[in-house]
């Protein structure tokens, strides 16, 4: 019973791992509608800044998550600025052509990070120093809870709560679902779309940042394999949870984290995945807008 | 540059007679398959930097005669097949490439098998580990095979600590790591220990605090780890953090000096079979690899940069035993009647039907001030 | 001189013909207005069953060729079945997780795959069984663009609903589309597996499906020419940047596939383009 309360807490930090990365992943897909090859990068490179925050600046622990999540920011926004603000209102059709040309352009940005992550990191997967997080194991009665896992879990439950409110219930956040669906009506509005996106993908380089900082400290891993890894689950998490509501992604993500570390733990680490992606697939075909997702649904 | 220039002079000092006996003057080139970026590149670096050391060196000493010297030519797979087959259709292509060098990776070798015999070149394979690999005269292997000295740090591990239970982990989807596992537990087994149970995870995982939860549930006296570097790390990381406190082994991955750099104290006294190691370097060979390869790379030679120095070394003292100017061919031929590997860093490197080999294990382990020490503490 | 060379790249030249079996596997669907990367696991499909064929019966692998066309084309029929319903988004989105379970898949069928021991396929595929067989794949779409189905995919592309009232069932003609695009994929598949001759569960996954699409795109996704060109272009790039920039050829790469998306957002090859210039 014990080892199910520790997997079960164990699932849900690296849940919150996946939700976290899934959250901005989906926000830029609702939004501004490109399917970002690059958003698993922002998570390195956040790990990474944070890293050095830590070792050139001496930075405690709050400074350099709030370093690596701004650098996460800021990165997303010079790739939107640099490789998809000149494709929008160009290309064919409205519905693909910007979409398939943002992908691409995400996939350049994809290989030229990843790359550069490799050099930045000298190729090696680097750490944080044992004092430069909270490393202590708390306990609660005989369950170990190492602090980590407890500053991951609430990060996302913040994160995603902050988001959420203003999504729904902001004025600005009724301007990002305008742009969603339809951009020049939004401008129609009396809504800038040009601010907008740029808060949208700043957001979502954040909470990738997030990611990638507490992924890197709890995994001590930092380099470019990071990103990759967040990038196939959180992948799945917003299919799962569906990528309009940011509350079906958080869940989604956490659940399968859970689901991962279970099915590891009492079936089989080689179908581990398998079960991930067949649940996936069953969530598609069965229930295809996700775990809050409309049943109506405009085409643009 | 300066490597061309002494071949140049040396090819002036070396008058008409020298080509009448030993190889002909002049700078032979090898084709080496990097793996600088993509997955491994952490390993694929040091592969290369061994490599470029022994090429340097062996053009400056004249170690294949007077007036010759060796230049590497490098070209990038990331450790893709489709990439690395490309590169060796350049080299193949590149009648002055003599003899070829890659692959950290069993299946690009696999891949690139058929093209090599087909083309009559020969390649020496630097780091794949899985056995059966080598093809004389064209295809040689100077990995230095773990498995067996994986089953030898497992039994000499039980036989000191005498555990009534022991948990494996193992990489699920690497069959290297898992034959090397279950060769170690029918060992150990065989010693009267009972497995508590094996863990499985995947070479791609970056989180291990779950699996780590798993096996400390089994509750045994020992825990052996049979996985790539990065899960190795995560594993011992996770274990120790959340308080295990038994003996753990390792295996060869654990032998870089920037495990220990990078995990501290949290990998100390963790016991793992050694090939070659920077900290106890003991002959003459060794040591100078290690000063020459700090001093021009700025870090200490792990046993990746190890095999890349034999891989060249090898080829280079199969060409010293040829006359006049040598070919593909008679370079195969002569790599064929290589039966150890003269200059080598392991105080002994033979060479069987094409693998090399070296004898005994070495048991070591990381010690808190981040030097190594024969493991157990003598 | 020219012979080396030729000798050097020409397994390059064999990669892109590959490369652009993958290529045109993908713009059949989109061409049809439906973005999908299932290309990679009708190849995988194709790939394995070919293979295990060849293996088994000592067939020649151009036997076994329309073997895996046909295994593909079958796979993709159930995927067409199965994930039509889908809105574009999801679309892309699901092939995406197929890709991601046909490794899986992959991995835990020993039996048909070699699991992760991968296969090998001593086999010898040469460059102008290669060409003929490239020929003959880029008539089929040359004659399929002028066809009535090439007319109605692209009306569907366009507009769906305009298409449906003139008569032109979308969801069917994108089952068509399917099809095709598993034909291709599966004898792409095939292809590359005697390219390689040794495949694994990391053969077929997430960089072919991201690079058909690249090529595609980059090439230019408005007519068939423009997925040939933009394989050769996507195969030969690296190979050129390790030559000119082996320092940091991966950015170089990056860096060229960007410049050419944003300077020439509808690809190197562009029927609109030269419509344009006719007009004038």
């Amino acid at each position: 019973m014990l080892l199910f309360v520790e997997q079960l807490v164990n699932g849900c930090a690296l849940g919150s791992l996946y939700a976290l990365f899934a959250v901005g992943f989906g926000l830029v897909f609702a939004t501004l509608g490109i399917l970002n090859a690059a958003h698993g990068t922002y998570a390195s490179w956040a790990a990474i800044a944070a890293l050095a925050a830590v070792q050139h600046l001496g930075a405690p622990f709050p400074l350099a998550v709030a370093a690596g999540v701004v650098a996460g920011g800021l990165l997303a926004l010079l790739v939107d600025q640099i490789a998809f603000q000149p494709l929008r209102g160009r290309g064919g059709p409205a519905k693909e052509g910007g979409m398939l040309g943002a992908l691409i352009t995400s996939i350049a940005f994809w290989i030229m990070l990843d790359s550069l992550a490799g050099f930045a990191t000298g190729q090696q997967s680097l750490n944080f120093p044992a004092d430069s997080y909270p490393a202590r194991m708390l306990h609660l009665g005989a369950l170990p809870l190492p602090s980590m896992q407890l500053v991951t879990i609430a990060a996302m439950l913040l994160a995603t709560a902050g988001i959420h409110a203003l999504v729904r219930h902001s004025r600005f956040g009724a301007a990002m679902r305008a742009v969603g669906w339809n951009g020049a009506a939004a401008a129609l509005g009396g809504v800038n779309p040009r601010v907008v996106i740029v808060v949208t993908a700043f957001l979502a380089g954040a909470t990738s940042g997030l990611a990638g900082v507490l992924g890197g400290i709890s995994t001590q891993n930092v380099s470019f394999t990071l990103g990759e890894g967040l990038m196939l689950k959180g992948f799945a998490a917003v299919v799962v949870g569906g990528y309009d509501d940011v509350r079906g992604a958080a869940i989604a993500g956490v659940a399968l984290g859970i689901l991962e570390v279970m099915s590891a733990q009492y079936l089989s680490t080689s179908l581990r995945d398998g079960i991930t992606y067949a649940l996936l697939l069953g969530f598609l075909l069965l229930r295809p807008r996700g775990l809050f997702g409309r049943a109506a649904f405009l085409r643009a | 540059m300066h490597m061309l220039r002494a071949a140049l002079a040396a090819g002036m000092l070396a008058t008409a007679p020298a080509w009448a006996d030993g190889l002909a003057a002049g700078t032979y080139k090898i084709g080496f398959i990097t793996e600088n970026t993509g997955p491994i590149a952490f390993a694929g670096l040091s592969y290369d930097h061994g490599a470029q050391l022994a090429a340097a060196e062996i053009s400056a000493s004249g170690y294949m005669g007077a007036g010759t010297g060796l230049a590497l030519v490098e070209k990038e797979s990331a450790s893709e097949p489709a990439r690395a087959i490309q590169d060796m259709h350049q080299f193949i292509a590149d009648r002055t490439v003599l003899a070829t060098s890659c692959c950290i990776l069993s299946g690009v070798v696999k891949s690139l098998t058929p093209i090599v015999l087909g083309a009559k070149i020969p390649l020496v394979v630097f780091g794949a580990t899985a056995p059966g690999l080598p093809h004389p005269p064209l295809i040689y292997s100077v990995t230095i095979l773990p498995g067996p000295k994986d089953t030898a740090t497992a039994q000499r591990a039980a036989d000191i600590i005498k555990p009534k239970t022991a948990a494996w982990f193992v990489a699920a989807d690497n069959d290297a790591f898992k034959a090397r596992m279950a060769a170690a537990q029918q060992a150990v087994e065989a010693m009267g220990v009972k497995t508590a149970g094996v863990v499985s995870v995947l070479s791609s995982d970056t989180d291990f605090t779950a699996p780590a939860t798993q096996a400390m549930g089994l509750s045994p006296d020992m825990i052996l780890i049979y996985t790539t570097q990065t899960p190795a790390e995560g594993i011992i990381t996770a274990l120790r953090s959340r308080g295990y406190d038994h003996p753990i082994v390792g295996n060869d991955v654990l032998s870089p000096q920037s495990v220990v750099q990078k995990m501290g104290k949290t990998v100390a006294g963790v016991p793992f079979p050694i090939s070659f190691s920077a900290a106890l370097a003991q002959t003459p060979e060794a040591k100078k690899f290690v000063g020459d390869y700090t001093a021009r790379f700025g870090a200490a030679p792990d046993i990746y940069s190890a095999q890349g120095y034999a891989a060249v070394y090898m080829i280079a003292q199969a060409m010293k035993s040829l006359s006049g100017t040598p070919t593909r061919e008679t370079l195969a031929a002569a790599l064929a009647e290589v039966k150890q590997i003269d200059h080598n860093v392991y105080g002994g490197e033979i060479v069987t039907d094409g693998q090399a080999a070296t004898q005994g294990t070495l048991i070591v382990a990381w010690q808190p001030d981040g030097t190594l020490a024969p493991w157990p503490a003598p | 001189m020219l012979a080396d060379l030729w000798a050097a790249y020409q397994s390059s030249v064999g990669f892109a013909m590959v490369n652009v079996f993958f290529a045109l596997s993908t713009y059949a669907v989109l061409s049809a207005g439906v973005l999908s990367f299932a290309s990679v696991s009708y190849a995988a499909f194709g790939g394995f069953i070919g293979a295990q064929l060849v293996l088994n019966t000592g067939i020649s692998p151009l036997l076994a060729l329309p073997v895996s066309a046909v295994a593909g084309a079958l796979l993709a029929y159930a995927v067409a079945l199965l994930f039509l319903r889908l809105d574009g988004h999801w679309m892309a989105l699901a092939s995406l997780a197929l890709v991601l379970m046909t490794r899986v898949v992959v991995l835990n069928a020993p039996t048909l795959t070699g699991g992760v021991n991968g296969l090998s396929l001593p086999v010898d595929l040469s460059l102008a069984t290669l060409t003929v067989l490239l020929l003959l794949l880029m008539l089929v779409f040359h004659r399929l663009s002028g066809s009535w189905y090439g007319i109605a995919v692209r009306a569907v592309r366009e507009d769906p609903a305009v298409a449906a009232s003139l008569g032109m069932p979308a969801r069917r003609l994108q089952t068509i589309a399917f099809v095709i695009s598993g034909a291709v994929g599966g004898a792409g598949g095939m292809l590359l597996a005697a390219m390689l001759q040794f495949i694994s569960p990391d053969t077929y996954f997430i960089n072919i499906a991201f690079t058909m699409i690249a090529a595609v795109v980059l090439g230019g996704s408005y007519h068939w020419a423009g997925a040939v060109a933009g394989a050769f272009v996507f195969t030969a790039l690296p190979v050129v940047m390790q030559a000119v920039l082996p320092q940091i050829q991966d950015v170089a790469n990056g860096a060229a596939l960007l410049a050419i998306m944003v300077f020439l957002p509808r690809g190197l090859i562009d029927p609109r383009a030269w419509r344009l210039r006719h007009a004038r």
